[in-house]
């Protein structure tokens, strides 16, 4: 057996050798970078200590990206498991055509954030627009991308129609794996569909809420590329007296700062958006983890 | 046994070779390589033809171009060739901020025999490092036709009154010209046009009606000081022209959106630069245009915007130091170079020897301002990194959502300029 743990190490290695290069001294590098005042190409490196991190406690554009971040996850979460949930209800039913509308749900989730974020840009800048003039209705004749305060409800919508079928089919999954003899008590013992649905479905796919609920919130934390295409941050709006961009995400709070020249700034942030979002997603799978229950 | 080890270790091999892939190690032929980058992508067949041309004249000397640009991150992907050892031997900077990141790779240019000739090479401190890639400018272009059918004539814009009166009977004949407002103007984040306002725009404050090197009011700017008086005649001109625009290409208009309307004849000011010839060209565009001056105070102002957007520089770094300064030498002082400035690249040579003419109309009334003089210069280059997008660009966007509200405006401008030596 000796031997054999020899073989098993040395098969590890390149593995590991490739998640050290790749994960481990990138990690690191990024941490002690966001300790110093490194521009991304000078040979001199100042090591500054939290002087990046308490600048941040007062940086308007920073709060508010944060804030933001959270609003849209929120909404996000709620958003695209409430949708995706029904959409998998919808799918499991005998409604006919139902493996069409399996397929057809989960299309978007194929197109990339970029390319969907520029078609979504169009259809809400031009089409609805021109809608709204062509037939005079008021609130579609400014894009839902120029007013500060529904932009964020848009990119939501848009991240929905994205990520809800590719949800879906996880819940899918949970409720196939669910005996049918257990619904079928339930409907003997005189429970409707709604009762059922409670009582019975959700608590049993507990688990597939627990990966769901991560995958969404993890998702729309780190949220940027959909981001970047369809609203590039804007508009601009108010915030602690300060013109700031109202839909900037942490994530391109970090690249607008990292594309200013400011690496060890935007390092900082980068840290900062890990350690929360490392926090919360912990916390939140410690108490859905709670609330599954073993067969 | 010894052959699993064997394995394991041909593995190893080949997983470090990737990480080992950034290090390029060229075999020396003889031929010297030349590697420039390089980010203006509308040149790029231009620029791939001449030095392929310049290769093939020259003995001994090859040299190959890369592109990079379009909106892609042309920093940062400098930044990832520095990294892997693969810097090239001429790169592009923008002005003083990319300076300032890039100036252990950047060698001298003292002594080129270019200098005399031209007056936007890029100094730092007395000492010459930068070539400057082309002159461009801007003022705001008009459609000459429009203009005439609305009874307006172009050499009158030199205040802002006549500006608004100039508005104003467009505004009213809209239906008559065929035109959906008079301005095309773009100054949205969503659009990504933060930098027509918040760059362009804002140029007017700093350099409008000045000396042409005259940088005093940049430079109160870059201690946190504005000039309230002036920048409130400014001001009143910004809500001019976003008064006048076309509210969707002004809120959420991309370049495409704002240039196209303008080709269309939908709109009879544009506000962009000589940059717009090849877009006018691809469009079959027609109708005479021109260019009117930013004026805006009622003290009359002529001249045009006029500058080296980005320069050629030459990795001090490289051992191919004065190859890569015989090629950018050979752009400026060879007939060959000329052509190539002019004729394929279709730019504004910052060369006052080059004879020949652009074909673009709106290049062919920058040049011809040029040579008239009395144009201002565009200082933005000067600010820090970022302050265009993330600082002076949210303060166009708030403003063009709350036209009315100029006082805010001029308060929200003078916070964004204290900020500046902050940042």
């Amino acid at each position: 057996m000796k031997q054999r743990s020899v073989v098993n190490t040395l098969f590890l290695v390149p593995v590991v050798f490739t998640f050290v290069m790749i994960i481990i001294v990138p990690f690191s590098l990024g941490i002690y970078y966001s300790l110093t005042d490194w521009n991304g190409v000078s040979p001199i490196i100042n090591f500054v200590g939290f002087k990046n991190f308490s600048k941040l406690s007062s940086a308007p554009d920073f709060i508010h990206s944060f804030m933001i971040t959270i609003g849209y996850t929120v909404i996000n979460v709620i958003l695209v498991n409430v949708v995706s949930f029904i959409l998998s209800l919808i799918v499991t039913s005998k409604v006919k055509f139902r493996n069409f509308y399996r397929a057809g749900f989960f299309v978007p989730y194929l197109i990339g954030g970029i390319v969907l974020g520029y078609i979504w840009q169009f259809i809400l800048n031009n089409i609805l627009v021109s809608l709204g003039t062509a037939y005079s209705i008021e609130f579609l004749r400014v894009s839902f991308l120029s007013k500060p305060e529904s932009v964020i409800w848009a990119m939501s919508a848009v991240n929905t129609w994205q990520f809800a079928g590719y949800i879906m089919l996880i819940y899918v999954a949970a409720i196939q794996s669910i005996p049918k003899s257990l619904m079928e008590a339930a409907s003997v013992d005189g429970a409707g569909f709604v009762r059922n649905v409670f009582h019975i479905l959700i608590p049993m796919m507990a688990n597939a809420f627990t990966i769901s609920l991560f995958l969404t919130l993890t998702y729309s934390f780190k949220q940027f590329d959909m981001n970047l295409t369809l609203t590039n941050g804007g508009p601009a709006t108010r915030f602690m007296e300060l013109p700031v961009k109202a839909s900037q995400l942490l994530a391109m709070n970090i690249f607008d700062t990292a594309t200013a020249n400011k690496m060890a700034e935007a390092q900082a942030k980068a840290v900062v958006l890990f350690v929360v979002l490392v926090v919360v997603a912990l916390i939140q799978v410690s108490i859905n983890k709670k609330k599954e229950v073993e067969m | 046994m010894k052959k699993t080890i064997a394995v394991v270790l041909l593995t190893l091999m080949l997983v470090s070779s990737v990480f080992a892939g950034g290090a390029q190690e060229t075999a020396d032929t003889g031929d010297k390589t030349v590697t420039m980058f390089q980010l203006k992508v509308e040149i790029k067949d231009a620029l791939d033809g001449y030095a392929a041309q310049y290769s093939a004249a020259t003995p001994g000397v090859t040299v190959e171009v890369e592109t990079l640009g379009g909106g892609a991150d042309f920093g940062g992907a400098l930044k990832a060739k520095a990294q892997s050892d693969d810097m090239p031997d001429i790169f592009q900077i923008e002005g003083l901020g990319g300076y300032n990141v890039w100036k252990d790779y950047i060698a001298s240019m003292e002594g080129e025999p270019w200098l005399d000739d031209t007056d936007l090479e890029f100094i730092v401190d007395g000492t010459v490092y930068g070539f400057p890639v082309a002159i461009e400018g801007y003022g705001l272009a008009y459609n000459a036709d429009i203009l005439a059918k609305a009874g307006i004539d172009p050499a009158t814009l030199t205040t802002r009154d006549a500006y608004e009166k100039a508005f104003k009977t467009l505004e009213a004949k809209k239906a008559q010209l065929g035109i959906d407002a008079p301005v095309s103007m773009a100054a949205s984040l969503s659009g990504g046009m933060w930098w027509v306002a918040g760059q362009h725009n804002l140029a007017a404050y700093w350099g409008g009606g000045l000396d042409f090197t005259d940088t005093s009011v940049i430079e109160d700017a870059l201690e946190g000081k504005m000039d309230e008086a002036r920048f409130t005649e400014y001001a009143k001109y910004v809500q001019l022209l976003f008064k006048y625009a076309d509210q969707n290409i002004l809120l959420n208009g991309s370049y495409d959106d704002q240039v196209g309307s303008f080709a269309q004849g939908k709109t009879a000011f544009l506000h962009q630069g000589n940059w717009v010839d090849p877009n006018m060209a691809q469009m079959n565009v027609t109708f005479k245009m021109g260019y009117a001056p930013h004026a805006f105070t009622n003290t009359p102002q002529t001249g045009l915007y006029l500058f080296a957007p980005s320069w050629y520089v030459v990795n001090a770094q490289s051992p191919r130091v004065e190859e890569a300064k015989a090629f950018l030498a050979s752009m400026a002082t060879t007939p060959e170079g000329h052509d190539y400035l002019v004729n394929k690249a279709g730019m504004i040579p910052a060369f006052k020897s080059v004879t020949l003419k652009p074909s673009g109309q709106l290049s062919q009334a920058l040049m011809a301002a040029n040579a008239k003089g009395g144009n201002y210069g565009v200082f933005f280059g000067m600010l820090p990194d970022g302050a265009g997008q993330n600082v002076f660009g949210p303060v166009y966007d708030l403003f063009a959502q709350n036209q009315d509200d100029l006082d805010q405006f001029i308060s929200d401008m003078k916070a964004a300029i204290a900020s500046l030596p902050n940042m």
